[in-house]
């Protein structure tokens, strides 16, 4: 089982969170107990390839997720419960303590309406302001987010921008209420790499300036290792590596799991020399419906032993700071 | 050569998860039960009314649909010997069901079936040629469709005269270009799928990818239009036999007995209630078995 | 920009001085419609692009949205045909061919999409998939097809009896790009074009398909065409790259020359972009500002200019050419990257370069 987090002063806290979807008369479950913490001010990466439920569990915390899903477990902001809450009690949180920015723009935004009556109605929701003071704190923010002439893009359609203005539009309807907390679910993934440095450093001066909590959700090492302070991996469901990024990827840097290792050595790095063959992880993440018993990655790891299949490795921090769930894990970083 | 593999679901161990299930087995066999309940609830029913307008005749003996002896007149619901009454003339209307089922899935499964048939070639080819070729074909359709369909039926009834046959070719009229907008359409869609330009790619001639990979993908979006298109044909037709211009009294058929029924709607509400009735449960089996269909076959 | 066949960049497996491929001044535009159906304006979408390909060697094309770099795949395949510019391939000159030749002479060049189950008739079965090509160019006999079908499925590393009669949607997506790939070899291709072809996959399974991809490299002597926006990976398995940037190529040369010795600004701005997990990388930093200009109304001169750091007035009046600048490595910019200036150059040009905030009417800083 996940260790209890106790951390002070933490903004974000989750515990034991699982989720499970009825599809078709199976179970597939998503999310199998995930635990973590972040303080105001700091930044996670919650990394994983696709099926490993990093977005789901993100979207279980908002409360994003379809009727009939089974959440269980806890996920407290400042003190307040968060699962379990009914939607209209969870609107309350949305968009003034916690936001969330997706992947696509283009689809985030109405493309009916005009930007800044987007982001003039986010305000509205939780504030009580006049339609011109709304107008001015949109502006701002327009401003804010680095959209050059905002005067002007205020009256614009969602499809007169860049997909790069798109996204910064979503983020400041995200901040139009000053949220404690956001959540950033592949939010550059859409976007080229140069936006994308773009979009990042604006989310972290961001972040700096208002003393947010940022999450970003994404399947790329690279981001998590450039800009996170802390990296959680996860596989299957679970979370199966947590350490600050600068243990993981720093010099020196000591990755344990098996699978962050496999996950790093397969990412083509620009001073490889072409043509090198990747060292490879055969085979698929498993079935959500069909979870084996021990080690979720066990069926695929080439250190697998008997244990690994017989009995699921708790997460436990081993070092301070840095857990990880693993009978066998990786000596020295286990460079390949 | 490369390497095998090793195949994922032959090293994965039986699912027996280290937590406690979150979803209640109840729930989930619930959900099997009804997705396979949505299927076969509503094809049964039509199979059903199929089995009782074509075999049951055979089976049981009943009483003509289209004579009846005038000492039977009007009788009620619940009559002995009749069990949903007779007409005016004594005709027994559960006969007149039967017989005129017999008449409606003829004429509505024979002209959605050429529709599909011919209107389905004309649509695939307008589809996938594009340009002259779909400029030229789409004029046709727009053309037949804007004419009300009722209108265009009548027309052709009248220049070919009454009978079951030339109602089936008029009603046609209708089918064949609805069904091309369909086919049209859908195509379309598929068109632009990478599978098409890689077949183009693999040397594979136009009309083997019209029939062998375009046909199959544009079906699933068809079913559900020409579902319906059955039952707006059963009706189409009845009103063509209440002008006289479709099939002749006495024959029976569904859309007749509607017709006729309404002059005396007040009096002997039964005369088009029964058979609307039935009608109206057999468009919605054929719409619920659409979205069954469409539910399996993953169109969105 | 020209590839002179004499010159054989370092890398290659070349065994020929003659170039598989050739493409010379392709232009590609689409009219863009208004809502209503009115023109609104021309995209260029490729515009006078020139490379060369060799036999054995893989050629990568990395360009951000917009670049123009599917367009340009496209375009090299006629599907559809560029509005101008030559292809030439195996000496069949492409855009001159039609109906059956144009068929035959495209045998040897296929095709890879990006979408793995996009790309495969989800009626039908795997074996069908793959028998599709022999079927169409009647190779061999029904028995020798069949055979050859299984050979293909594991020579990508599926088990020809349990894949064979399966649909595409019970497999996963980097097994449904296998079966692309498979059919994609079937008639023994010379040039494989692979637009995107694995960046919709996970990176574990991304990097069993580029395996993959180098093993058929060498069993099958396959020259390649490839095509992403992912800096790293299209290094990763180039001989030489081609860095577009809307509609033109900003520089082509040996992946290690173009990646190590950048000459292009939007190259370096490129590269610095990358957020990499090498311990003790630099963090990624967005050098460029602004937002990439509309294809539809590119700007004169470079078109690079709007954003690049170093921009003058020379910059939006004369389009650069493209100048050997290393061994094999081309540039088309005015004020390159480089530490001894080429002569038609009047600023120096120095290694750090101050970001202007106005890039389009600031001169460079010398």
């Amino acid at each position: 089982m996940s260790p209890t987090i106790q951390a002070e002063g933490a903004l974000l806290e989750v515990e034991d969170l699982r989720v499970a979807f009825a599809v078709g008369g199976r179970e597939i479950r998503a999310v199998d107990g995930i635990s973590y913490a972040v303080e105001p001010g700091r930044t996670l990466a919650i990394i994983g390839e696709s099926g490993s439920g990093k977005t789901v569990g993100c979207r279980a915390i908002m409360g994003l997720l379809p009727t009939g899903t089974q959440i269980s477990g806890s996920a407290r902001l400042r003190g307040t419960e968060l699962i379990g809450l009914s939607d209209a009690q969870l609107r309350k949180h949305r968009g003034s303590d916690m936001a969330m920015v997706f992947q696509d723009p283009a689809r985030s935004l109405n493309p009916t309406m005009k930007v800044g009556k987007q982001i003039t109605e986010a305000i509205q929701a939780h504030r009580k302001v006049s339609k011109s003071e709304a107008r001015e704190r949109a502006t701002e923010l327009l401003r804010l987010v680095r959209i050059p002439a905002p005067e002007r893009r205020f009256h614009e359609y969602p499809h007169q921008l860049s997909g790069g203005m798109r996204q910064r539009v979503v983020i400041a309807i995200a901040l139009a209420c000053e949220p404690r907390l956001l959540i950033a679910d592949e939010a550059t993934t859409a976007l080229d790499v140069t936006t994308q440095a773009q979009i990042m450093e604006l989310l972290l001066e961001l972040q700096q300036d208002m003393d947010m909590a940022l999450i970003f959700i994404s399947h790329d090492l690279g981001l998590a290792a450039s800009y996170a302070d802390e990296v959680v991996v996860m596989y299957a469901g679970k979370i199966v590596e947590q350490a600050p990024a600068k243990q993981l990827f720093g010099a020196g840097g000591t990755v344990k799991m098996r699978y962050t290792r496999a996950l790093l050595d397969a990412i083509p790095h620009v001073e490889r020399p072409a043509h090198t063959e990747l060292p490879v992880v055969t085979g698929r993440p498993p079935d959500p419906s069909a979870l084996p018993v021990g080690c979720s990655f066990a069926p695929r790891c080439p250190s697998a032993a008997d244990d690994c299949t017989a009995k699921a490795p708790a997460l436990i921090e081993h070092a301070p700071g840095h857990r990880w769930a693993c009978w066998h894990p990786c000596e020295n970083g286990g460079a390949a | 050569m490369a390497a095998q593999l090793p195949d994922m679901t032959a090293t994965v161990l039986p699912p027996q998860p280290s937590l406690p299930s979150l979803v209640s087995g109840r729930r989930l066999r619930w959900q099997k039960i009804s997705r396979a309940l949505r299927l076969w609830v509503p094809a049964f029913i039509l199979l059903a009314m199929l089995f009782i307008c074509f075999v049951w005749p055979y089976v049981y003996t009943i009483p003509p649909g289209d004579t009846g002896s005038i000492l039977d007149s009007s009788l009620p619901p619940f009559s002995p010997g009749h069990w949903l009454g007779t007409d005016a003339n004594g005709v027994d209307i559960f006969s007149m069901l039967i017989y005129g089922g017999q008449v409606s899935f003829e004429i509505s499964l024979a002209v959605t079936a050429i529709g599909i048939l011919i209107g389905g070639i004309l649509g695939l080819t307008a589809g996938y040629f594009g340009s002259w070729t779909d400029s030229v074909l789409s004029r046709v359709f727009d053309v037949l469709i804007a004419f009300p369909a009722l209108v265009l039926v009548l027309a052709v009834a009248e220049v070919l005269g009454p009978s079951e046959m030339h109602l089936i070719w008029a009603l046609c009229a209708f089918s064949i270009p609805a069904e091309a907008r369909v086919f049209r359409g859908a195509t379309m869609v598929v068109r632009q799928s990478p599978y098409i330009a890689a077949a183009r790619l693999s040397g594979t001639g136009n009309w083997k990818i019209i029939f062998k990979h375009v046909l199959p993908n544009v079906i699933p979006g068809i079913v559900t239009f020409s579902l319906l298109g059955i039952g707006i044909i059963v009706i189409l037709e009845g009103a063509v036999d209440f002008l006289g211009l479709g099939i002749q009294i006495p024959q029976p058929s569904w859309g007749a007995m509607i017709a006729k029924g309404q002059n005396v709607l007040t009096a002997t509400p039964q005369y088009v209630l029964i058979p609307s009735i039935v009608l109206l449960i057999f468009v919605m089996a054929l719409n619920l078995l659409g979205d069954a269909l469409r539910e399996r076959w993953g169109v969105r | 920009m020209s590839q002179a066949p004499a010159e054989t960049p370092a890398g290659t497996q070349a065994d020929s001085k003659k170039p598989l491929l050739s493409a010379r001044d392709l232009v590609q535009e689409f009219v863009v419609r208004e809502v209503g159906g009115a023109r609104g304006g021309i995209v260029q979408a490729v515009s006078n692009v020139s490379f060369d390909i060799m036999p054995g060697e893989t050629l990568g094309i990395v360009g951000e949205t917009g670049s123009g770099k599917s367009t340009l795949a496209r375009a090299v395949l006629q599907a559809p045909r560029p509005k101008s510019g030559t292809v030439t391939f195996r000496d069949m000159e492409l855009t001159k061919l039609h109906g059956k030749a144009l068929l035959s002479a495209r045998r040897d060049m296929q095709f890879v999409w990006q979408d793995p189950f996009g790309s495969l008739d989800p009626k039908w079965t795997i074996r069908s998939i793959i028998r599709e090509p022999l079927d169409a160019h009647a190779v061999g006999n029904w028995a020798s097809r069949r055979k050859r079908v299984e050979e293909l499925l594991d020579l990508v590393g599926l088990d020809p009896a349990r894949y064979a009669k399966r649909h595409p949607r019970e497999l996963s997506g980097g097994q449904a790009q296998r079966v692309a790939i498979a059919r994609a070899v079937a008639l023994e291709p010379s040039l494989l074009i692979c637009d995107e072809a694995v960046s919709s996959l996970d990176v574990l399974i991304q990097a069993q398909v580029l395996n993959l991809f180098e093993q058929l490299r060498h069993e099958l002597g396959l020259s390649y065409l490839f095509i992403a926006h992912d800096l790293a990976l299209v290094k990763q398995v180039s001989d030489r790259v081609a860095v577009m940037y809307l509609g033109k190529f900003c520089e082509v040369g040996p992946g290690e020359s173009v990646y190590k010795r950048p000459l292009h600004p939007y190259t370096r701005a490129l590269l610095d972009s990358i957020p990499s997990t090498e311990p003790g990388a630099a963090r990624a930093t967005a050098t460029l500002r602004g937002e990439p200009p509309s294809p539809i109304n590119p700007p004169s001169g470079c078109r690079f200019r709007t954003r690049c750091p170093r921009a003058a007035d020379k910059c939006a009046a004369e389009v650069p050419e493209p100048r050997e600048l290393a061994p094999g490595h081309l540039v088309a910019c005015h004020f390159p990257l480089i530490e001894d200036a080429p002569a038609d150059s009047a600023a120096a040009v120095p290694a750090q370069v101050v970001i202007p905030t106005a890039p389009n009417t600031a001169k460079a800083q010398g």
